[in-house]
């Protein structure tokens, strides 16, 4: 029994063999920051974020790349020594234990270089968070309101230009791709087009429940929240087309209510906006008005008890 | 005790006993009954067919006899069996202080829904705009007539919520009076403390209950009237059973049951009494007197 | 700190009848094994919604569900039955219980009526979060698919049948039962320890035990009453979280989480209690930095009081507010930095030997460390905007808590189980075991670390064809892990068949409290003469 209870030498093989798979593993996710995918969206097999497309978000990428590292050899560092102490002290190589219990030096060592780490980390993590909420003065004010499961939007800036934002599906409510090869889950019928460099602020609500407007690339992702106007910016540099899921949970459809926004040039913008102006300036939103009568409904409702 | 001959320590090591499995079933039939009557209101459907209060009555009767049966065999193990040793009744005190704290916490989360509106009335940095319009933008909210006239206007605090406050206060001096009685033997002092201390705490309850009657805003529809009344209700709750669990006492002081040197069944109750006291003073201070903004007659 | 066995335990240890001992317990033994086997139902329902989750994001499209409701319904219920029907009563109730008075040398608990009364509350818990699941939810659909933190208004005007009215009465029963559990705790940590073993002398679990009980007695209040504002929003028109009314959905979030930041360490820390035990033991040598250890658990319980918005970074809370959840947050990596290299230290010169409760405890340390660095990285509000609510954040948290936690129990179970028992289990069951679900939970979580990256959002039930690679891989590190525990319940099937007397104390020198003096399974009733500790 005894025997068969101490199986160190035999256990210290694969812990190792174990150990290096996840290094490879752990590195190879280091590297990930380095070679993003590009365009949008997800790729097979990504490991790193998607291609950054503002300031913001390349801040983010680098900051990740930084954590990445730190974390890294943080736990490479904890494996490292797991594994020696495997190699060294196992009871085979090392049949008499000491009885050591205090070493003050290494105890304060290991309390305050983690310290010094974490001092290191919030240098760059206040700045990022700081320029995320420097506001630049504003080309263009969009207002989005998440609804159960699509997005609103107005223009508030040309004539309060409104229209909704649907993920496409087939006759039996299955997401479908678009017409110009939009994946599905992510493809949308009416895209918000914003132009390229420009300052764009971004006014977030909902209607009923809690939903997210995120754009991965663009480095925003903000609760939209019934009663309040959350606020958030991006200037996008790169032309192209990007996506966004809903990301807080809304119920049924969470999954089936994506973001989409075309990065134009200002040329295609202007094109844009005068045929948008016409297509849906007089009409009522789609389905329903942004800012829905649901819960003044429900208001009444409990006024009425 | 079927384990006491063998014992060489003053801890009480308590027989099997039915009523927590007992008590555990009441509450399930109690949580399942109160969802049935909450979904039967407004001519709801209620639950698996049932409608109706009676299935939570049932529940939350069982759990009051539960109660009854418990603390009964508590008191007699204290009464009868003396298993309340020294120990033992420190043991109690840990318990009692653990219990109130919990309960204090209980009351943040009521305070903290308060605050978060009386502190942030307005759309602020956070862009509340559905709030500013239901408040005005002030604390205590502007008042409204129309729309069914949900907030016409707020209490005066020094009206019955000051006399309810003298009232709390003064019960809060007669339990001590009966403690100092108690701890003199005084018998006679103690009985009388303690009735006066139900009195007034019933008094109190009176009061509260006449006020709630005489309210110009409602439970629901507003955040005014639902931080106001479930934080003042769920204080009401606590000067209830406090007023109970005092009664219980004055009971057991009668039937002879507390001595100057083992009472712990009264103090128990004495910092229930108390802590349900503090609580009252915070809400006074922020929900009445602060809350009330310059009364509206009405 | 060991002292005499109790060999006259072994003749008067009268056990009462089936109904009097299992249903009226007042035995905290018993009331341990009650809660070991909940857990281990809680574990089975739980993981077998968790393979429904699995399974649906096998590949994109609609797998299992014809209804992406029903995906909300089961990751719903399996993050509530994982947390608060397995881990908690596995951990804090089951070992808690049982080696809690042994370690400290107390008869029993403090309050063996309530101590029942806490675990009988349970099984109603779940009782009614399982009926939760067929009865109407929103409109034309059935149970609850809010998510364990139950954000209103989804889980008010969201939700208008009776489903959630079940989860949130659920969690009040199992609320209730924490906090007296807790209170039980304190007093018997407090107030019963043996003669000579004062707090600085207290093996760690049992210290480990004294803060969890008081973070939950300090939190579970306000979660009570954040539910109870639900239910009167939803049933009774009150608007604590209706901006129609001038309340707000963000007030909840803040109730939520200032329990449920404190929940997480909840559902840690007994479990850091234990592995120093199983570390100190199999290195033959006490624990390093014994005093450090014990105010690491303190300090990581009082700071993780002040850190809840780190969940919010989302919800348009205001810069300053977001900044100082930052710091704040990153704290606590630093009492828990204390935690892991001292067990290292505890190993360090150490004569280690590697049955299985020891192979969970070192790759607990290992695998913990990978989840508390990436919650290091989540902490930051700049770059958490691009991990909130992406899976990412479900990798983190699995490598915490169905990683790290996890292994503390199943290091525990294995650890405890000659000594609850009396049976030995088999070692070569036990590492197969070890080694399946290894690497079953890493395929599982690992790659959603990438998917969270790429940019797929959690609860969602379906995801562009890009994602299909990782999330296949994660359901088949799933199925690894179901495998692996099929093979622990069989080894638990066979040890109790084949019936290998342990023995008082199979572990040797290194095992050093208090319930190895005791016999294993220990007498009814032990410590009836306290022990008395150097
Ligand atoms: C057991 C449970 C557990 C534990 C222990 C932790 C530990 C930590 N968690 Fe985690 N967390 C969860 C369970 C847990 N978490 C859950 C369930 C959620 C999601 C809830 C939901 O939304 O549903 C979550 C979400 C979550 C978020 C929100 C993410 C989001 O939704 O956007 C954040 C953000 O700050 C966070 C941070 C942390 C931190 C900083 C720690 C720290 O305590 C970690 C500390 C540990 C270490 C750092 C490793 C060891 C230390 C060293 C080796 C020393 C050296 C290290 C450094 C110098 C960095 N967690
Ligand atoms: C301790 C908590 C815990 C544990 C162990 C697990 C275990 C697992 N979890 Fe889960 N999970 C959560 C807590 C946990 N989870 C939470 C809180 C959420 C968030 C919910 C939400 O979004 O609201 C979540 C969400 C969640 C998701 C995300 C869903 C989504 O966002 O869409 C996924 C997807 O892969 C997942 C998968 C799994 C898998 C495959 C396992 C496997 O590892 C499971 C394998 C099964 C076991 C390992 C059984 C374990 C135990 C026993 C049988 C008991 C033994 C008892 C004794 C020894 C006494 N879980
Ligand atoms: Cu909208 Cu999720
Ligand atoms: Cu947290």
């Amino acid at each position: 029994m005894r025997n068969r209870l101490r199986g160190g030498q035999q256990s210290s093989v694969v812990f190792k063999g174990i150990g290096s798979i996840l290094a490879t593993a752990l590195f190879s996710v280091l590297l990930a920051g380095v070679a993003h995918a590009q365009g949008g969206q997800p790729v097979p097999w990504q490991i790193g974020f998607q291609e950054p497309v503002t300031s913001i978000a390349r801040q983010i990428d680098s900051f990740h790349d930084f954590l990445m590292i730190v974390i890294t050899v943080i736990s490479l560092f904890v494996m490292g020594l797991l594994a020696y102490i495997i190699w060294k002290f196992n009871e085979k190589a090392n049949p008499v234990p000491s009885k050591t219990t205090h070493n003050t030096k290494i105890e304060v060592i290991w309390t305050i270089v983690p310290i010094l780490i974490l001092l290191v980390i919030c240098i760059p993590s206040f700045r990022l968070l700081f320029a995320q909420y420097t506001f630049p003065k504003a080309d263009l004010v969009i207002k989005t309101t998440g609804n159960q499961w699509y997005w609103s939007y107005e223009y508030p800036d040309h004539g309060g230009m409104s229209f909704d934002q649907l993920m496409l599906r087939d006759d039996d409510d299955k997401p479908i791709d678009g017409p110009n090869g939009e994946p599905k889950v992510l493809a949308v019928d009416n895209f918000v087009v914003v132009p390229v460099n420009k300052n764009v602020e971004l006014l977030v609500t909902a209607s009923d429940v809690i939903h997210n407007w995120t754009i991965p690339a663009f480095g925003v992702k903000l609760d939209a929240i019934p009663g309040r106007v959350n606020r958030a910016w991006f200037n996008a540099d790169k032309i192209g087309t990007y996506y966004g899921q809903c990301s807080e949970l809304c119920g049924k459809d969470h999954a089936y209510m994506p973001i989409g926004v075309k990065v134009v040039s200002e040329a295609d913008y202007a094109t844009w906006l005068a045929k948008a102006k016409k297509e849906f300036a007089s009409n009522e939103p789609v389905r329903k008005k942004a800012g829905d009568t649901k819960l003044a409904a429900t208001a009444k409702e409990n006024i009425n008890r | 005790m079927s384990s006491s001959e063998h014992k060489h320590h003053d801890y009480h090591l308590i027989d099997p006993s039915p009523w927590p499995i007992m008590g555990a079933a009441s509450a399930f039939v109690t949580a399942v009954g109160a969802i049935i009557w909450m979904k039967s209101l407004d001519d709801g459907d209620g639950v698996f067919g049932l409608t109706g209060w009676l299935p939570f009555a049932i529940g939350f009767t069982m759990i009051l006899v539960t109660m009854f049966v418990w603390w009964r065999d508590v008191i007699n193990e204290a009464e009868v069996e003396k298993a309340h040793t020294p120990v033992v009744q420190i043991h109690l005190r840990y318990g009692m202080i653990m219990f109130i704290m919990s309960e204090v916490m209980f009351f943040v989360a009521w305070f903290w829904a308060y605050f978060d509106v009386a502190l942030f009335p307005g759309a602020g940095v956070m862009g509340f705009e559905a709030r500013e319009a239901v408040t005005g933008g002030q604390w205590p909210p502007v008042a409204m007539e129309t729309d069914g006239g949900y907030l016409k206007g707020t209490f005066d605090p020094w009206g019955i919520p000051l006399l309810n406050t003298i009232i709390l206060l003064t019960s809060g001096a007669t339990v001590t009076y009966a403690h100092h009685a108690l701890l003199k033997d005084d018998r006679k002092g103690l009985i009388w403390g303690l009735a006066l201390t139900v009195i007034l705490g019933l008094t109190f309850t009176g009061f509260q209950v006449y006020e709630y009657m005489l309210a110009s805003f409602s439970f629901g529809g507003h955040i005014y009237g639902a931080t106001f009344f479930m934080a003042t209700g769920f204080h009401g709750v606590h000067v209830i059973i406090g007023t109970i669990f005092l009664a219980v006492c004055l009971y057991r002081a009668i039937k002879g049951h507390f001595t100057a040197k083992q009472h712990f069944g009264f103090e128990a109750a004495a910092w229930y009494w108390h802590f349900v006291d503090v609580v009252w003073l915070f809400l006074f201070v922020s929900i009445y007197v602060w809350g009330a903004g310059t009364p509206i007659a009405h | 700190m060991s002292t005499q066995a109790h060999a006259a335990d072994h003749d008067h240890d009268h056990k009462p009848g089936f109904v009097k001992r299992w249903l009226f317990s007042t035995n905290h033994k018993d009331i341990g094994t009650l809660y070991l086997i909940f857990a281990m139902v809680g574990g089975i329902i739980g993981g077998f919604l968790s393979m429904g989750i699995r399974a649906e994001l096998a590949e994109p499209g609609m797998q299992i569900f014809s209804n992406p409701h029903m995906f909300n319904v089961f990751t719903t219920a399996h993050g509530l039955i994982m947390v608060f029907f397995m881990i908690m009563p596995s951990l804090f109730g089951g070992f808690g219980n049982w080696f809690v008075p042994l370690m400290i040398g107390a008869p029993d608990m403090a309050f063996p009526r309530l101590n029942n009364i806490s675990f009988w509350l349970l099984p109603p818990a779940l009782g009614l979060l399982v009926m939760s699941l067929f009865v109407e939810g929103p409109s034309g659909m059935n149970g609850a698919g809010i998510g364990w933190t139950a954000y209103p208004p989804h889980s008010t005007s969201g939700h208008p049948g009776p489903a959630v009215d079940f989860a949130i009465l659920s969690l009040h029963l199992a609320g209730a039962s924490s906090i007296l559990s807790s209170i039980n705790f304190i007093t018997t940590i407090f107030n019963m320890r043996a003669p000579g073993m004062t707090l600085h002398k207290m093996p760690l679990f049992a210290w480990s035990i004294l803060v969890t009980a008081f973070l939950l007695l300090l939190s579970l209040p306000v979660l009570a009453g954040a539910i109870t504002m639900l239910l009167t929003d939803r049933n009774f028109g009150t608007t604590f979280f209706d901006p129609a009314g001038g309340g707000d959905p963000v007030l909840y979030q803040h109730l939520f989480w200032f329990f449920g930041h404190p929940e997480v360490y909840v559902i840690i820390l007994p479990g850091f209690g234990l592995v120093s035990h199983i570390i100190s033991t199999f290195s033959k040598k006490p624990v390093f930095g014994y005093l450090p250890m014990a105010y690491a658990m303190v300090a990581i319980g009082a700071v993780g009081f002040v850190v809840w918005a780190h969940h919010m970074y989302t919800a348009g809370l205001s810069l300053d507010t977001q900044a100082y959840f930052l710091a704040a947050t990153m704290v606590i990596a630093v009492p828990t930095g204390i935690k892991i290299f001292s067990w290292i230290a505890t190993m360090w010169g150490g004569s280690l030997s590697f049955p299985t409760p020891m192979l969970f405890a070192i790759g607990f340390i290992f695998l913990f460390t990978v989840g508390g660095v990436t919650g290091v990285v989540l902490a930051n509000p700049g770059i958490d905007r691009a991990f909130h609510d992406t899976v990412y954040v479900v990798a983190h948290f699995h490598y915490t808590m169905s990683i790290g936690a996890l292994f503390t129990l199943f290091a525990g179970w294995y650890y405890w189980f000659p000594k609850m028992t009396g049976f030995m289990y088999n070692e070569a069951l036990g590492k197969l075991h070890f080694w399946m679900i290894f690497i079953g939970v890493n395929v599982t979580f690992f790659p959603q670390h990438f998917s969270g990256m790429a940019g797929m959002p959690r609860r969602h039930a379906d995801y562009p064809d890009a994602l299909a690679g990782w999330n296949m891989v994660s359901t088949i590190g799933a199925w690894i892990t179901s495998a692996a525990m099929a093979v622990f319940f069989f080894a638990m099937v066979l040890a109790f068949m084949r019936k290998q007397k342990a023995g008082d104390n199979p572990w040797g020198v290194g095992a050093t409290t208090l319930e190895w003096t005791v016999s294993s399974p220990p007498p009814f009733h032990t410590f009836e003469k306290l022990p008395k500790v150097k």
